[in-house]
């Protein structure tokens, strides 16, 4: 089905539809990860996986990580190709209906931020701003399928 | 390019079952065609790019008066659409569909669904809606209302098994759908009811 996801992080209940989210950045991965040149440097992994967050920080890296994606990759990532720029939309919106229900969870002290994950997300952010903001933002977008792996 | 051409109005959507079609009135040049082109904005290009506009290219420089717009509204947030005209040179002001559009309003219709006595067996053929739907099937034996049961269907493969009958009493189904994306369901269909007689289907 169109595969709504409900993450349980803690007392922070998400709903996300997935699929719909994994099925845009399907149809423009490609066309995305060819415009990064840079295949050596990782902004989401670099140099520790997400893999390696405590479950108590999962919550608020998942917070800060939508706001970034929103507040500044997807906006940076205009192609001269309509569809790619369709899909991009596509998951935008979808992106910002999520962040708002973390951005609920944070106001009600249930998806707490503790100092590992301020770390974390503090080398995410070092690594996007290591490099210009074109290529960050298409590095970050290229990247989604990590975040998503993530989370799930 | 001059303004003179009129805008497209009485724009409005027609959303059913998560397929949701624009629609507008259209503008008439006496012996002209007369071509629309469609734009989208969602919630985040509001907020977050500037207000800016999405071309639908299946939807750009059209004759019909009518754009399906499912693929774009992917995601629960208000969105924005508009839609001009063109003719030769002349093209018009964008007209904008009045307030926003949320797919959560979408219309939703009870399941088209086939109960099927196969000998025993109780099995329901239901119609095949699109990834973004489920399906909830009650069903029991006529006179048991209160010993009704529940069957969730993710997934519409071709037949779903309900139940084992027992010979002479009716079993009777109905089904309703839900959406997941937009957490709603629609109402219930017609109840149908079936009996088992032997090997032998047997429709009431």
């Amino acid at each position: 089905t169109a595969g709504n996801k409900i993450f349980h992080f803690g007392p922070c209940r998400i709903s996300m539809s997935m699929t719909e989210i994994r099925s845009g950045f399907t149809a423009i991965k490609a066309n995305i990860q060819a415009r990064d040149p840079i295949r050596t440097l990782s902004i989401l992994s670099h140099p520790h996986s997400l893999h390696k967050v405590k479950s108590s920080d999962r919550c608020c890296i998942t917070y800060h990580l939508f706001n970034f994606y929103v507040d500044k990759v997807f906006k940076h990532c205009k192609t001269e190709d309509s569809y790619v720029n369709r899909k991009i939309s596509s998951i935008a919106n979808s992106f910002l209906s999520v962040k708002r229900r973390l951005g609920q969870c944070h106001e009600q002290n249930k998806c707490v931020c503790g100092q590992e994950s301020a770390e974390k997300f503090k080398q995410i952010l070092a690594n996007y701003e290591g490099l210009n903001v074109i290529s960050a933002a298409i590095k970050s977008l290229g990247e989604l399928d990590i975040l998503l792996d993530w989370m799930e | 390019e001059d303004a003179l051409l009129p805008a497209p109005q009485n724009i409005s959507i027609l959303s059913i079952n998560m397929k949701h079609f624009l629609t507008w009135s259209p503008v008439i040049v006496e012996g002209e065609t007369v071509r629309y082109s469609v734009e989208f904005q969602g919630e985040y290009e509001r907020e977050y790019a500037n207000e800016s506009w999405i071309p639908i290219c299946e939807c750009s420089l059209i004759t019909a008066t009518v754009c399906n717009i499912t693929e774009d509204i992917s995601a629960t947030v208000a969105y924005n659409l508009r839609v001009r005209a063109d003719v030769g040179a002349s093209r018009s002001e964008w007209g904008t569909l009045k307030g926003f559009f949320n797919r959560i309003t979408t219309s939703l219709t009870p399941p088209l669904m086939k109960v099927i006595a196969d000998g025993y067996h109780l099995l329901v053929e239901l119609e095949d809606m699109g990834p973004a739907f489920q399906f909830c099937v009650l069903y029991w034996k006529k006179g048991q209302e209160s010993r009704m049961q529940q069957k969730v269907v993710k997934e519409v493969s071709s037949v779903v098994h309900l139940d084992t009958m027992e010979a002479g009493p009716d079993y009777c189904v109905k089904a309703q759908t839900y959406v997941e994306t937009i957490n709603r369901s629609s109402s219930f269909s017609q109840t149908q009811c079936v009996r088992a007689q032997g090997g032998r289907s047997m429709w009431l």
